[in-house]
């Protein structure tokens, strides 16, 4: 009985000074999308090195799943510290109180060093709930030698854009004036998103109203429906993510990506030039672009604030920010880093460029993935041929007036 | 004493969950506000009626149970049929290296859904695909075929990834069912001058009727389950044409969560339930009463 009684007491004494030891800091992280365990491990060691007895438990997820991961977690009551997350899931989880508002710990410094446009992609309801880890910005990339084969100009407007498709496309050589998304995911509906802030259209305006059935808005879905007629055949099995495939092959006049795609497709030796997407009839802007932002955010059931928040400003410092964007290829959220050498490269101009005609993904929607759904209906069924842009886009904003409530 | 163990597994992994389920689809909650629940009785259940805010005919439960139906039937007809006839020629005495394609057979299954369907979304891909490859060099078509993109297609091509997957189980499960077949009755039949196909629905079919009716229960209960096949090649697209009960619980649960939520899909999950098991009831008597023949 001694021998056991000494055994538990040593055993406790141990684990006592294991859990004394180390401060575990649970975060959530994806993988895929160019995000891989070992770099934000080593990030996370490296943290664990400059904090003594702080001990960083991160836990991956596939981008896939990772909100519903966020969202059961909290709905255990075991959500984790720290939580990176897509920006435009933020009024989500806002109105479920489910992560705190950081206006009070972002200092004037950490403020002035991101371009103002990048905290727009993190407000909601007048309150800063993230700090951007990543963000990306998209332009047109296309392949030069297919250009000048067919005689055609960089683009500067629809009409431009759409005769530079037509002049390219050759189904029967398997050559496709543009490439495009239409299945069912994320980055179709951001897709369909480029042309219509392009021209000038909204999801949700300024005061709050479902603007998604106005002119300009059916403009933009019936130019995406007829760039369709001189894109891949069946666009509605493909993703944005897979396109760099198809462009490799070199049989794709442009298409609209991440600079990270256009060097893959540099590699495998095709001549990519870039051109920034082009205002739409309706607009009075040159260009576009849509801005998509990842963010850290701290859960509000976290009893670890300080040391999340400690976390969360050492992943978002300028060092580690511009070591990140560079090593993943992501468009630099920060001032400064555009000044870094390596992102003076002829590839990162137009990318850097387009920052400043920018807008925001999820602009004024506060369901994002009920809204996705309602838009992916829209988009597919005007591209199958099922309903015309007006009818589609009526039915969406019918939805999503629902959804606003 | 030896049963406890298992009890105690049966409860924490099956019971549990399942009285989870079912006291959800009481309440009012949400992944969106955990700490909001509120009873209210039948109303989940009515919403599965009268929720009909993306098409006005249909309600969005009875439009995905519906296709669920004609899926699922679909599907477990193909994995019978060809179940059936894979097994025949695997069976035949006259087919040599029988072992090598019965164990060949067995891979489809071997391998994990979600992964059978990326290979297969790739392999029927318009611009990379294997198939379309043979087809356009054997000028069966002469423009690549886009195997998801329409929604009969998709639905037809979800359905037949599905039936390839489960195909295995059941080609496995009636050869063990003919090889149980005594050869003196396919001698007698012979002798009396009967045919091949009068053997197969005088002898065959009839002594394979149990083995066909387990084995398509089972597989009945899993395809109504199936999930991954349709996630991975079409995410229930295009536009709704392959949302499925699991596809659009799961919808309701995580996505369309501001008309939905847990509470929702719980209901769903229970309207499910009680459906497959009234179709294993029914298999059941229904296989009991061949047995007593």
């Amino acid at each position: 009985m001694r021998k056991l009684l000494c055994v538990v007491t040593v055993m406790a004494v141990f684990l006592m000074g294991v859990a004394m030891a180390e401060e575990v800091l649970k975060v959530l992280m994806p993988i895929g999308g160019g995000y891989t365990i070992e770099d934000q491990e080593a990030i996370a060691r490296e943290f664990e090195k400059d904090n003594p007895g702080v001990k960083i438990e991160m836990e991956f997820v596939g981008w896939a799943e990772l909100w519903n991961k966020i969202i059961t977690s909290i709905g255990a009551g075991a959500a984790p510290d720290v939580m990176y997350i897509a920006s435009r899931w933020i009024p989500v989880l806002a109105d479920m109180g489910a992560i705190i508002p950081l206006d009070e710990y972002i200092t004037p410094e950490k403020r002035e060093l991101y371009y103002d446009m990048v905290w727009d992609t993190v407000t909601y309801n007048g309150h800063v709930y993230g700090v951007v880890r990543a963000m990306s910005t998209k332009v047109f990339i296309y392949n030069k030698k297919l250009f000048e084969e067919n005689g055609v100009k960089i683009p500067t407007t629809w009409d431009e854009l759409l005769e530079a498709a037509k002049k390219i496309h050759n189904p029967a050589k398997g050559v496709y004036g543009i490439a495009m998304a239409g299945k069912r995911f994320v980055s179709t509906v951001t897709q369909f998103l480029q042309y219509l802030y392009a021209n000038d259209g909204k999801i949700v305006d300024e005061e709050g109203n479902v603007v998604i059935d106005k002119p300009n808005a059916v403009r933009a879905l019936e130019f995406y429906k007829e760039l369709s007629n001189y894109a891949q055949p069946g666009i509605i099995e493909w993703t944005r993510e897979d396109l760099i495939k198809l462009f490799e092959t070199g049989k794709v006049g442009m298409y609209i990506d991440h600079v990270h795609n256009a060097l893959k497709a540099i590699e495998k030796g095709v001549d990519v030039g870039f051109f920034l997407i082009p205002g739409g009839p309706d607009s009075v802007k040159r260009y576009s672009t849509v801005i998509v932002t990842d963010c850290i955010a701290i859960s509000s059931q976290t009893k670890k604030k300080d040391l999340a928040l400690k976390f969360m400003n050492y992943m978002t410092s300028f060092e580690k920010q511009a070591e990140w964007d560079l090593k993943l290829g992501f468009v630099p959220p920060m001032v400064k880093e555009k000044d870094l050498p390596e992102f003076q490269k002829w590839y990162w101009k137009p990318y850097i460029e387009a920052i400043k005609y920018g807008y925001p993904q999820s602009a004024g929607v506060k369901d994002w993935e009920g809204t996705q759904e309602v838009l992916l209906d829209a988009i597919q069924s005007v591209l199958l041929g099922q309903s015309d842009a007006k009818t589609a886009l009526s039915q969406a904003a019918r939805i999503i007036k629902i959804l606003q409530k | 004493m030896l049963i406890l163990p298992l009890l105690l597994a049966f409860s924490i992994f099956m019971l549990y969950p399942l009285y989870k389920v079912v006291e959800s689809s009481f309440y009012k909650a949400s992944f969106l506000n955990p700490t909001f629940r509120v009873y209210v009785g039948l109303e989940n259940f009515r919403w599965l009626f009268n929720f009909k805010v993306f098409d006005p005919r249909w309600s969005y439960f009875v439009a995905a149970l519906s296709r669920s139906l004609l899926w699922v039937g679909g599907s477990v007809g193909i994995k019978v049929v060809l179940g059936i006839a894979v097994a025949l020629l695997l069976n035949s005495q006259f087919l040599a290296g029988r072992r090598i394609y019965r164990t060949l057979v067995i891979i489809p299954w071997a391998i994990p859904w979600a992964m059978s369907s990326m290979m297969w979304a790739w392999t029927l891909n318009s611009q990379f695909g294997l198939v379309n490859s043979i087809l356009l060099k054997l000028h069966i078509v002469d423009k690549p075929v886009t195997f998801l993109t329409t929604a009969k297609s998709a639905f037809l091509t979800t359905m037949v990834v599905d039936a390839w997957v489960g195909l295995p189980f059941m080609i496995i499960m009636f050869l063990s069912g003919l090889q149980s077949i005594p050869d003196d009755l396919y001698e007698a039949a012979t002798v009396d001058g009967a045919s091949d196909w009068t053997k197969f629905v005088r002898i065959t079919l009839p002594l394979l009727k149990p083995v066909i009716l387990t084995t398509s229960l089972l597989s009945l209960v899993w395809t109504f389950n199936s999930f991954d096949i349709i996630w991975v090649l079409t995410r229930g697209g295009p536009i709704r044409a392959t949302e499925t009960l699991p596809i659009a619980i799961y919808n309701v649960a995580f996505l369309l969560t501001r008309f939905g939520g847990i509470g929702k899909a719980s209901a769903m999950t229970m309207a499910q339930v009680a459906l497959v098991t009234v179709i294993s009831v029914f298999y059941i008597r229904t296989l009991r009463r061949g047995v007593e023949i």
